[in-house]
């Protein structure tokens, strides 16, 4: 049985801006994403009304930013398609749970599998790329589970708490989603617990 | 200015417009050259001569290299500094594709790298290069780069896909001391 959710994409309105603004103040993006703390909330509110601009509403945009909502559960996190090329056919996506209690659980390794799809069978993109902490085990799993391959891997680039750490950075060609996704037809029917569990088991590197 | 043996490397200026079009206008992409959606760009001679007379060419630290005749032979630069992480990009740009393997491509480096090491005190330096530039990815392997991954099909040009490489090199090469 495939796996169902109520969790939805949809463009961001204005009402969501206080939501975001607050997702991007959160220590915790700016650990697994970017940011700067010392930033002042108008900054960061601005720099949000820019991205959120600029939509899937142009014919081709440069980058299309999408929240995850859920009728039951209201705004879920935020999907980030960034340095879009139309000539290349590629991006790269952040990704970013902003209810906490949801980013080990299916929704989120569901949200990276539908953007993905929405990369590539909408916007008709050939790749897709993420750059990833080495520290942020969950996500470079969840992206390896959908097919990419960890091309790039850079040691001591990124400075978190004092402490230099490691970046891979991940591509997926259409073709190798084409594939997981008649390998794995019934998609996201599982347990994201239970996958991080067997792709640990299948690859035990711990991705410190 | 830096004088070599067989180069001498100074700032680059508007007038250095026209050398700066000839690599743009190679016939074939540069990974240096490509914008952050990794596409070509083709600027104008005045586009050029207006960047490289903006205090931004300054502060980004982008180099003319002459050969000892006075002929401008290539480019180069730091960019992307992150003083957090101290590291930062090299940019190799080389007008022939035969200085990569010679005295200049090795000068050209050394540079580079001493500025990054010496005058920065970065801990690593990175480099890119297209599949269709294994003149520059010969020229970095041999400086002490090694390679940190391929980025596959970033770039589609003349009919193909092209993946790009990153060559890292850190401040002090494994078995050698400070």
């Amino acid at each position: 049985m495939p796996y169902k959710t109520d969790a939805y994409s949809r463009r961001a309105e204005r009402d969501d801006l206080d939501t975001v603004v607050a997702w991007m103040e959160e220590p915790d993006f700016q650990h697994f994403l970017y940011g700067d703390p010392a930033q002042s909330p108008r900054q960061v509110r601005e720099r949000i009304v820019l991205m959120l601009g600029r939509g899937v509403g142009h014919t081709m945009p440069g980058g299309v930013h999408l929240l995850i909502d859920s009728p039951g559960m209201g705004p879920i996190g935020l999907v980030s398609l960034q340095n879009i090329s139309w000539r290349n056919r590629s991006c790269s996506i952040d990704l970013y749970i902003g209810m906490k209690h949801l980013r080990n659980r299916t929704v989120t390794a569901i949200a990276v599998y539908r953007s993905l799809e929405y990369c590539f069978d909408e916007l008709n993109l050939h790749r897709v790329g993420a750059y990833i902490y080495a520290f942020n085990t969950a996500s470079w799993r969840i992206f390896e589970f959908a097919g990419a391959r960890r091309e790039l891997s850079l040691d001591k680039h990124v400075l978190r708490d004092g402490e230099l750490h490691g970046v891979y950075g991940y591509g997926l060609l259409r073709e190798e989603f084409d594939a997981v996704r008649r390998a794995k037809p019934r998609a996201a029917g599982f347990s994201l617990q239970e996958m991080i569990k067997t792709l640990a088991a299948e690859a035990p590197e711990s991705g410190g | 200015m830096t004088p070599f043996e067989h180069t001498l490397i100074r700032t680059a200026d508007p007038d250095d417009a026209d050398f700066l079009l000839e690599v743009y206008s190679a016939g074939r992409p540069r990974a240096a050259l490509l914008d952050p959606r990794r596409e070509p760009v083709f600027p104008s001679r005045d586009e050029l001569a207006e960047m490289l007379g903006s205090k931004d060419a300054g502060r980004n630290q982008f180099f003319a290299v002459e050969d000892r005749a006075g002929c401008v032979r290539g480019f180069c630069g730091l960019r992307g500094v992150s003083i957090e992480a101290v590291f930062c990009e090299v940019m190799v740009l080389l007008i022939h594709e035969a200085d990569h393997a010679g005295p200049i491509g090795r000068e050209t480096v050394q540079f580079l790298l001493d500025r990054a090491f010496g005058r920065m005190h970065l801990e690593k330096v990175l480099g890119t290069c297209l599949d269709s530039e294994p003149e520059l990815r010969a020229l970095l392997a041999g400086s002490g780069f090694a390679s940190g991954g391929v980025q596959r099909q970033v770039l589609y040009s003349g009919g193909d896909w092209h993946d790009i490489e990153t060559m890292t090199r850190p401040r002090v090469l494994p078995g050698q001391g400070e």
